[in-house]
C-alpha cells in the first residue's frame, strides 16, 4: 500500500499519491470531475479559466496533508491545552495519527464529488428544497461503489464525509473538536485548504497576478490554538511569523471575489446558463439520484447548448443563443453606496420598477454576499503569548465585505433602459416605511 | 419575519446587550440571538448546531456578515489580546427607524436576553449556549447531561456542566414567570 505515484501539477509541481487514494481517483465519481468546469462560464471571459474539478481535488488532498503534517508536528504544538488533542506521531498512539491524515487526505479528495455540472453556476435554483453539492457529496462517498473501497481500506467513511462537508453541511452530526479542526483543514473560511488551492489555482489559470500568495510561508506557520480570550476551546490559527502571508491570503481572496467571481459578467453568464437549463432539463430541475448525477457533466450540457443555440425549435433555443453567440444581458444598475443610504433595498426596487416597464423576460436580478464571518483566529506571538489576529493586524481589520447586486437588461433595450432609469431613479428608491410591507 | 425585519431585531439585540456592559462580538451576538430564538420563540428562523464555542448558526454568521456588507454593522477593535467587537454602522439606524413595530413587538424578549447574558463572557456563554442546547435536545442517553456536555467539549469540567445546566433550568423558569414563554 505505499506505493507512491506523481501527478504533474502546475500550482504544487508534484502531486503524491499512494494505491489507497488512486482507488478513489480511480472511481467513476472521482472520473467525472474531470469534466466540471471550476469557474463555470468565467472561460467565456478569461480564455484561460478551463480547468477541472479533478485538478482541484488533487490540489486539496496535496495540501491538506502538508498541513496535517505541521499541526501536529510535536514541535509546533507550543500550547499545553492541545497537546492530548491532537494525535501525534511521537507517541504510542501512532495509528490514530496515521488513520487521521489518510481519512483527512481522503476527505480532501472526495470534498467536491457531489457538483453539479458547471459547478456552483445553477445549483441553488435547480435542485430540490434541502439539497446542495455537499449533500451529494455526502450521498456518493456513502454509496456503494465507494463504500467498497472504504471497507477494503479499512476506513469509516462516516469519517471522510464528516471532514469532507464540514458541520455547516452535515446537519444532525456533533463534531468533536478534533474532527472541528480536521474539518477546518479542508473547508474553513480562514485557512482551509480547499480555498487556498482555488485561489492559486483560479488565478494561476485566468492569468491574474493578485490572487497568489506565500501559501508555502502561511502552511508553515498554521498551529492549533486556544483562542486568546477567556475561551479555551482550540482552532486554526498561525504562528506571527506567518501573519503577512495569511493577510496576503485575505486579500487574494477579497480581489479574487471582487474582480473575478463577482465579475458582473461572469454573473450574467450563470444566470442564462440557469434559464436554459430550467427549459432543458426534465422538469426543469437536476436529478438527485446518483447515477443520473453521476451522468451528467459540462459535457452533455455543452452539447445541448450548442445544439439548442442553433436550432430554434429546440427548449432553451434564445437562453442558449445568448450564451454561444455572446449576447448576454447588459449591465444597467449595480449597488450603489448613496442609494443604499436611501434604501437598504435600492437594487431590488430598481429591478421590480424596470421589470414592470420593460417586461420581466428582459430583466435579471443578481445579488451576492461574502459568506463567512470575520476573520478572527488566534495568533501566537514571539513571546509566546495568543491574541485575536484582528488585534495583531491592522490590515485584517481594514479588508471591505463584498457585496454586489446588479441589475441586468437585455442587450436590444439597454440604452431606452438607461435613459427611463436616469428619470425614474430617485422616485424608485425612495425607502418604504414598515407600515407599506406589512410583517 | 422578512430578511430586513430579522436584521432590524438583531440589531436591536446588539445595542441592548451593549447597554448591559457586554462588548458584544461575534460569540456574544451568537449565543444571544440563539438564546433569544430557542428560549424566547422569537422565529428568527436560524439554523443552530452546536460547534465552536456552544450553540452557533452558519446563517447567522453570514447574515453579520451581510450586515457589514450593507454598512448596518461594522467591527471596532478592542484591546489586546482580544477580538473586535460589533457595532452599529451608519445604516443602522435607518434600518431600525423604518421597522419600529418588529422591534417593539419582540422589545421585552430582547431585554430579557440582554439582562441575562448583557455581563457574561465568551465562555460562560460557551457553558451556558451549550447547556440550553442539551436541555432542549435530551437524547434519552441514560449518561447525565453534564456528563455528556463534557465528553463533546473536554474543556468544560462536568462540575461546570452541571453549574451551566442549573443556570439554564433557572432562567427558563424566569422567562415563564414574566411570560414571555408559553
Amino acid at each position: 500500500m505505499s506505493h507512491q505515484q506523481e501527478i504533474r501539477d502546475p500550482i504544487h509541481n508534484f502531486i503524491r499519491l499512494n494505491a489507497e487514494e488512486r482507488k478513489v481517483l480511480d472511481s467513476v465519481p472521482f472520473q467525472r470531475l474531470r469534466h466540471i468546469h471550476q469557474l463555470a462560464l468565467t472561460y467565456l471571459l478569461y480564455p484561460g479559466a478551463t480547468h477541472k474539478r479533478f485538478e482541484h481535488s488533487l490540489g486539496v488532498m496535496e495540501l491538506a496533508g502538508r498541513v496535517y503534517d505541521v499541526v501536529t508536528d510535536p514541535d509546533n504544538l507550543i500550547d499545553t491545552s492541545v497537546w492530548e488533542l491532537v494525535p501525534r506521531k511521537d507517541r504510542k498512539d501512532d495509528l490514530e495519527y496515521g488513520y487521521w491524515r489518510r481519512v483527512l487526505r481522503m476527505a480532501a479528495l472526495c470534498h467536491d464529488l457531489g457538483h453539479l455540472p458547471f459547478s456552483h453556476a445553477a445549483e441553488r435554483d435547480l435542485l430540490p428544497d434541502g439539497w446542495n453539492h455537499e449533500l451529494l457529496t455526502l450521498e456518493i462517498i456513502r454509496s456503494e461503489e465507494m463504500r467498497e473501497i472504504w471497507d477494503e481500506i479499512k476506513i469509516n467513511p462516516e469519517d471522510v464525509a464528516k471532514l469532507a462537508v464540514g458541520p455547516e453541511n452535515y446537519k444532525g452530526k456533533e463534531y468533536s473538536d478534533l474532527e472541528a479542526i480536521l474539518s477546518e483543514i479542508i473547508v474553513g473560511e480562514a485557512f482551509g485548504v480547499d480555498r487556498i488551492d482555488y485561489l492559486l489555482r483560479d488565478s494561476h489559470h485566468i492569468g491574474v497576478a493578485y490572487g497568489r500568495f506565500d501559501h508555502y510561508r502561511l502552511i508553515d506557520s498554521l498551529r492549533i490554538l486556544p483562542r486568546g480570550d477567556d475561551s479555551q476551546e482550540p482552532g486554526l490559527g498561525v504562528d506571527e511569523g506567518g501573519l503577512h502571508s495569511a493577510e496576503a491570503l485575505i486579500l487574494a481572496r477579497y480581489f479574487m471575489f471582487t474582480q473575478v467571481y463577482c465579475h458582473h459578467v461572469r454573473r450574467i453568464y450563470d444566470i442564462h446558463l440557469k434559464d436554459f437549463l430550467i427549459k432543458w432539463l426534465p422538469e426543469g430541475r437536476f436529478s438527485t439520484e446518483l447515477d443520473e448525477h453521476l451522468a451528467m457533466t459540462d459535457d452533455e450540457i455543452n452539447v445541448a447548448l450548442l445544439r439548442a443555440a442553433n436550432d430554434a425549435r429546440l427548449p432553451g433555443h434564445n437562453e442558449a443563443k445568448r450564451i454561444v453567440r455572446r449576447n448576454h444581458f447588459r449591465l444597467l444598475y449595480q449597488r450603489n453606496p448613496n442609494d443604499l443610504e436611501k434604501n437598504q433595498e435600492a437594487c431590488r426596487a430598481v429591478y421590480e420598477s424596470v421589470s414592470v416597464s420593460f417586461g420581466e423576460d428582459n430583466v435579471r436580478f443578481d445579488s451576492y454576499r461574502q459568506k463567512g464571518g470575520v476573520l478572527d483566529f488566534p495568533v501566537l506571538g514571539r513571546d509566546g503569548r495568543i491574541a485575536s489576529s484582528y488585534n495583531m493586524s491592522k490590515t485584517l481589520a481594514t479588508v471591505p465585505v463584498v457585496a454586489e447586486d446588479y441589475v441586468f437588461i437585455s442587450s436590444e433595450i439597454r440604452e431606452d433602459a438607461k435613459r427611463w432609469l436616469e428619470k425614474n431613479r430617485e422616485r424608485i428608491i425612495a425607502s418604504p416605511r414598515e407600515e407599506d410591507e406589512g410583517s | 419575519m422578512k430578511r430586513l425585519q430579522t436584521e432590524a431585531v438583531v440589531l436591536s439585540l446588539l445595542e441592548e446587550m451593549q447597554e448591559h456592559g457586554s462588548w458584544c462580538g461575534e460569540t456574544h451576538l451568537q449565543k444571544a440571538t440563539y438564546f433569544l430564538q430557542e428560549l424566547l420563540e422569537v422565529p428568527l428562523d436560524f439554523d443552530f448546531i452546536l460547534y465552536k464555542h456552544g450553540p452557533f448558526s452558519f446563517d447567522l454568521r453570514d447574515e453579520i456578515t451581510a450586515m457589514r456588507g450593507d454598512f448596518l454593522i461594522k467591527y471596532k477593535n478592542r484591546p489586546y489580546p482580544y477580538g473586535p467587537s460589533l457595532v452599529q454602522d451608519a445604516g443602522g439606524a435607518r434600518l431600525k427607524e423604518r421597522f419600529p413595530k418588529t422591534i417593539g413587538q419582540y422589545s421585552k424578549k430582547v431585554s430579557f436576553v440582554a439582562e441575562i447574558l448583557g455581563d457574561k463572557g465568551v465562555s460562560e456563554l460557551e457553558r451556558l449556549g451549550t447547556a440550553l442546547y442539551f436541555t432542549r435536545h435530551q437524547n434519552g442517553k441514560d449518561e447525565p447531561l453534564n456528563l455528556q456536555m463534557h465528553k463533546l467539549k473536554p474543556h468544560i469540567s462536568p462540575e461546570e456542566a452541571q453549574e451551566a445546566l442549573q443556570q439554564v433550568a433557572d432562567i427558563m423558569e424566569m422567562a415563564e414567570k414574566a411570560k414571555l414563554v408559553q
